[in-house]
């Protein structure tokens, strides 16, 4: 059961990781990323690709951070002159286009058959004593993140792009320009994302396009929608919420037998589907967040 | 391989369908104000009621107007469910929100008919040359049945009162009203045509191909494409630049390849919204 209950955690901080990207992004600046999944896709298949050819798995995940930033900055550049919705678009485009590429690129990722083997995190060790050393580092990353967002929420570059958010031209009528802003906004998330991918891969140790999916995007949209995006802690609550959520449905199959698997992974998709529209239409500051919160 | 005026024909084919989308997409946004994410769940649910309506009574023309029916209802159930709740809010509560309204419809479908691949019991027809270009009598039907219903649409918008009215409040809705247009029916009206033609087009786009659970979604970036393209809120432009972003997918593939086709439209979207961001037929518009 211990086991299950670290692996669950694990999974649940990778979430958050996800997650706290999009707090940054939109719960902070204003930024509509429905593309996030191809920043974790890029994290997972950079990490994954250069620890099979003999790195190790820690140059792996800086590699990976950084394999995501890239794409962001071209993104960032076309987000400042483009409608809200207009960008939610491209973002969403942008994530198709790397599971396109990573479904087809065969030379390099094998396709549709994916790519087994990956390292995993301290496979030196042994059994119970890796999961917790996993688990304690992707902890200390997670905290870390959270220390990182909260600091920069706080400080001057903070309060601006919660400007940017609230009202950008007048951030401009104040002489400064929101291009540069939203920039590093997206480049600190979508580092986020791609440290969160190559956590993926190496605990996973297993990946095909097919977990990259828009559907991934939205879980981590559930997330703070749910927990409230505005706030740092909405991150963590929503993800919990959503582990919960995804985990729960498997043991639906136990007390229900006469759901099929098909029909369950439906179930799975309509309730994150379902808590979407309840969220924005009833609580749109999220559990955590005050009214007027947005 | 490279034969062109064959590509073409494909790529008009293909581009009918994106066109039909776009102009559902369109429709909603010229009233709505958001880019309605569930459009394509919707097309992927007139795909399936139509085959079941098909397999149960025999009768494809029955299951046209069941499809079209069925969009239209859950068009018009999501407007009154969720999206005019949110009127008034900013684009991206709607947009959310539209994607959770997509989630929704392909979970009741998912248990409703199961997540296998399903086919349209249609006859095979063998391909005929029609002036070198190789197509099937099933090609030209649905092709057929597709401009009929634009036809229609087109009708409907230019030469029926009704339709008068729904290009006045999608122009300037305060203007209309106080000339006495009631928002509230017309928007009605504009919701159930949105949805019938996606629902429609879901099932012809499941005649020519097969119907699985990622039909419609796997249409919205294209469709995105070709509103934003054609301009958003403007019908005609939708249609027309559908039928381009066909052909241009379709002529690109001895090149790129066919498994990069989407990302032609990507490309697309980049280009257009970086250099035109009011459409190739659009007005200018103030804000982008």
């Amino acid at each position: 059961m211990s086991a299950y209950l670290i692996a669950i955690t694990i999974l649940t901080l990778i979430y958050v990781l996800l997650a706290l990207g999009l707090t940054l992004q939109f719960g902070l600046t204003g930024l509509i990323n429905f593309g996030h999944v191809g920043f974790f896709a890029i994290g997972a298949y950079t990490s994954a690709l250069l620890t099979l050819n003999g790195w190790p798995v820690g140059v792996g995940i800086v590699a990976a951070a950084v394999a995501a930033m890239l794409p962001a900055l071209p993104i960032g550049y076309i987000s400042l002159r483009l409608r809200d919705d207009y960008f939610a678009i491209v973002t969403l485009a942008f994530s198709e286009v790397v599971r396109i590429v990573v479904t087809n690129a065969r030379e390099w990722t094998s396709g549709t058959q994916g790519l087994p083997g990956i390292a995993r995190l301290y496979a030196s060790l042994n059994g119970a004593a890796s999961e917790w050393a996993v688990l304690g580092t992707i902890l200390a990353v997670t905290l870390l993140a959270i220390w990182m967002i909260t600091r920069i929420a706080r400080s001057p570059f903070g309060r601006l792009i919660q400007a940017i958010r609230d009202n950008e031209v007048a951030v401009k009528a104040l002489g400064k320009d929101p291009a540069w802003f939203k920039i590093q906004v997206l480049a600190v998330g979508a580092a986020l994302a791609g440290i969160a991918g190559a956590f993926y891969a190496h605990y996973i140790t297993y990946i095909v396009p097919d977990q990259f999916v828009p559907l991934v995007t939205f879980y981590a949209w559930m997330a703070i929608t749910l927990g409230g995006a505005s706030r740092i802690s909405g991150a963590v609550v929503g993800s919990a919420i959503l582990m919960v959520l995804l985990e729960g449905s498997r043991f639906v199959h136990d007390f229900l037998p006469m759901i099929s698997d098909s029909a369950m992974a439906s179930v799975r998709i309509g309730v994150v589907g379902l808590l979407l529209i309840l969220c924005i239409v009833w609580r749109p500051q999220g559990l955590t967040g005050k009214r007027g919160d947005a | 391989m490279s034969n062109f005026p064959q590509l073409i024909a494909n790529g008009l084919v293909q581009g009918l369908f994106i066109a039909m989308a776009a102009l559902a997409i369109t429709l909603a946004f010229s009233i709505a104000r958001f880019p309605n994410a569930a459009t394509g769940d919707v097309m992927t649910a007139g795909a399936y009621t139509g085959l079941a309506t098909q397999s149960a009574t025999g009768s494809l023309i029955l299951a046209g107007i069941v499809a079209i029916f069925t969009g239209a209802a859950i068009s018009l159930a999501a407007d009154r469910l969720v999206f005019r709740k949110l009127a008034g809010r900013a684009v991206v509560a709607s947009l959310v929100a539209s994607i959770g309204v997509a989630f929704v419809i392909r979970a009741v479908l998912g248990v409703t008919f199961g997540l296998s691949q399903l086919v349209y019991d249609i006859p095979l027809t063998r391909a005929k040359l029609y002036w070198g270009v190789r197509l099937t009598p099933l090609d030209l039907q649905v092709a057929g049945a597709v401009a009929l219903a634009l036809a229609l649409v087109f009708g409907i918008l230019h030469l029926t009162p009704i339709g008068r009215q729904m290009r006045a409040v999608a122009d300037d809705r305060d203007l209309a009203r106080v000339s006495g247009v009631r928002p509230e029916r017309v928007m009605l009206a504009l919701w159930m045509i949105s949805g019938g033609v996606a629902g429609l087009a879901g099932m012809m786009l499941g005649i020519k191909t097969v119907v699985e659970p990622e039909l419609g979604w796997s249409m919205l970036l294209p469709a995105f494409t070709a509103a934003i393209l054609g301009g958003i809120g403007s019908p005609g432009g939708a249609v027309a630049a559908g039928l381009l972003l066909g052909v241009v997918q379709e002529m690109s593939t001895p090149f790129v390849g066919f498994n990069y086709k989407l990302a032609i439209a990507f490309a697309a979207l980049l280009g257009v919204l970086l250099w035109r961001p009011s459409g190739l037929f659009g007005k200018r518009e103030g804000v982008r």
